[in-house]
């Protein structure tokens, strides 16, 4: 999400602009840069709505949510619509530490097969990084479904640390310098969710996540059963992007599936901003009338007051 | 005379509809927050005096309802006391408490009455605060920064 300066008196003030510029250059033969701006702060807010049974709900309209921004309620919207996100870019962030189950790599090959296979999923888009010991590598960017980048993940030796957070300060900084134009970025994360010797905190790696407008689905690969701390970390971060967890051994395929559900069930909705403070804004997204509505969001933005 | 006794009881009936009526009134939800939930309900006296205190760790939605004369500020009993937030919101009082009823659901929801302050106070206190702010002119913003004021002091 971002703020930016609305245009919506630009196609009216646009041609006056042209005609004005092209009567200068007639009699001076220079022709001046036209600069305009404009200062209306304007919030852009993703968010993906289901029903209770977790199906994707296509009938929303504005008057069916409001949005609290910094506590305030917002149901007056510049602007309601369906996203026209057609496209994933998708980062697949892979936990090599000795404390995942063993064997998975394998498993997120295939998964990583399937993506490639996928109606709306571009093999370009399509990226492999995996972290275990001190820092994160790109396993592939592009090419990951062939055998090359198999045997790289297959052979990805167990590292004793596991440096989650810095990886996903990484693979946000990574989504945020191969940024597509139209699609939406993504990052799987499989892990346990144990950090053990990251320089960044949670709150360094949910605040990256923010910044490169990804959103975070973390699926626990953990080889406890019982519900871990770790499990937790994941939940909290993948929520706070808008994103979902998926629990213990939930397979590839159920995973795919949600993430591709999302990009099919998402709005965006413009709201102007409800107030000047800077620095973090919580925001949550709330029906008006059915309280079975599922809406999910990333959990705020940054607002810096820009000077004029 | 049969129809004099139907007049009578259309009559009464009207009465007592527009007296049901009367109890429930209408407000509009211009805030909302998670706080620390209330004790048991402290009742009209200890909102007017803003004494009442909290309970545990437990986070519940707090509500700012603006009402024509009244703006309430509300907490919900439990974490999961949300209601829908829609222009307008129909509630009343029972027992020191305020319900909300929700469109599509038969139950309502109570709420601890935490604070309740004339809606023109709160429009005195924000056009005070901040009458130099562009853009939040219109009287439903100032009264809503008006709250945000009179909660971060």
């Amino acid at each position: 999400m971002n703020v930016r300066s609305s245009h919506s008196l630009q196609w009216l003030v646009l041609p006056c602009l042209l005609l004005a510029r092209g009567l200068a250059s007639d009699e001076t033969g220079i022709a001046p840069e036209a600069v305009y701006r404009s200062n209306v702060r304007e919030v852009r807010l993703a968010f993906y709505a289901t029903d209770q049974q977790n199906r994707a709900v296509d009938q929303l309209t504005g008057g069916d949510i409001a949005v609290v921004d910094n506590e305030r309620v917002v149901r007056r919207f510049r602007s309601f619509a369906r996203t026209q996100e057609t496209r994933l870019q998708i980062v697949l962030l892979v936990d090599t530490s000795e404390s995942v189950v063993p064997g998975f790599q394998r498993e997120i090959a295939d998964v990583v097969q399937l993506i490639s296979r996928t109606d709306g999923i571009s093999a370009d888009d399509v990226s492999l990084l995996s972290f275990g010991g001190t820092q994160p590598k790109v396993i592939c960017q592009g090419d990951c479904q062939g055998p090359q980048a198999r045997a790289k993940l297959s052979t990805a030796e167990a590292a004793d640390q596991t440096p989650l957070y810095d990886a996903l300060v990484f693979a946000a900084g990574f989504i945020a310098q191969h940024h597509q134009p139209g699609a939406r970025p993504v990052i799987v994360v499989f892990s346990d969710g144990e950090d053990t010797i990251s320089r960044s905190s949670a709150e360094d790696a949910i605040d990256a996540a923010l910044g490169s407008e990804a959103v975070l689905y973390a699926a626990d690969v953990g080889a406890s059963h019982l519900h871990s701390d770790g499990a937790a970390a994941l939940r909290s971060m993948s929520e706070a992007t808008g994103g979902r967890f998926f629990p213990l051994r939930e397979n590839g395929t159920s995973i795919l599936s949600a993430v591709l559900e999302d990009l099919h069930s998402s709005y965006v909705v413009t709201y102007q901003l409800p107030d000047r403070e800077t620095g973090f804004h919580a925001v949550r997204i709330f029906p008006t009338h059915n309280l079975n509505l599922q809406l999910r969001c990333r959990s705020g933005y940054y607002y810096q007051e820009r000077a004029r | 005379m049969r129809r004099i006794w139907l007049l009578i009881l259309l009559l009464c009936g009207s009465s007592v509809f527009t007296l049901a009526q009367g109890r429930s009134q209408e407000g509009t939800i211009v805030r909302m927050r998670m706080a620390e939930c209330l004790a048991a309900p402290r009742g009209f006296m200890a909102a007017l005096s803003g004494s009442a205190r909290q309970s545990s760790d437990e986070l519940c939605p707090e509500y700012v309802l603006v009402s024509d004369k009244v703006v309430y500020v509300i907490v919900g009993k439990t974490s999961k006391a949300l209601v829908p937030l829609a222009e307008t919101t129909r509630f009343h009082f029972d027992r020191n408490e305020l319900l909300i009823r929700v469109d599509d659901s038969n139950h309502e929801t109570r709420f601890v009455i935490r604070e309740m302050v004339l809606r023109a106070e709160w429009d005195r206190v924000h056009a005070r605060m901040t009458g130099d702010d562009e853009e939040t002119s219109s009287p439903r913003q100032r009264l809503d920064a008006g709250i945000a004021m009179r909660n971060t002091h």
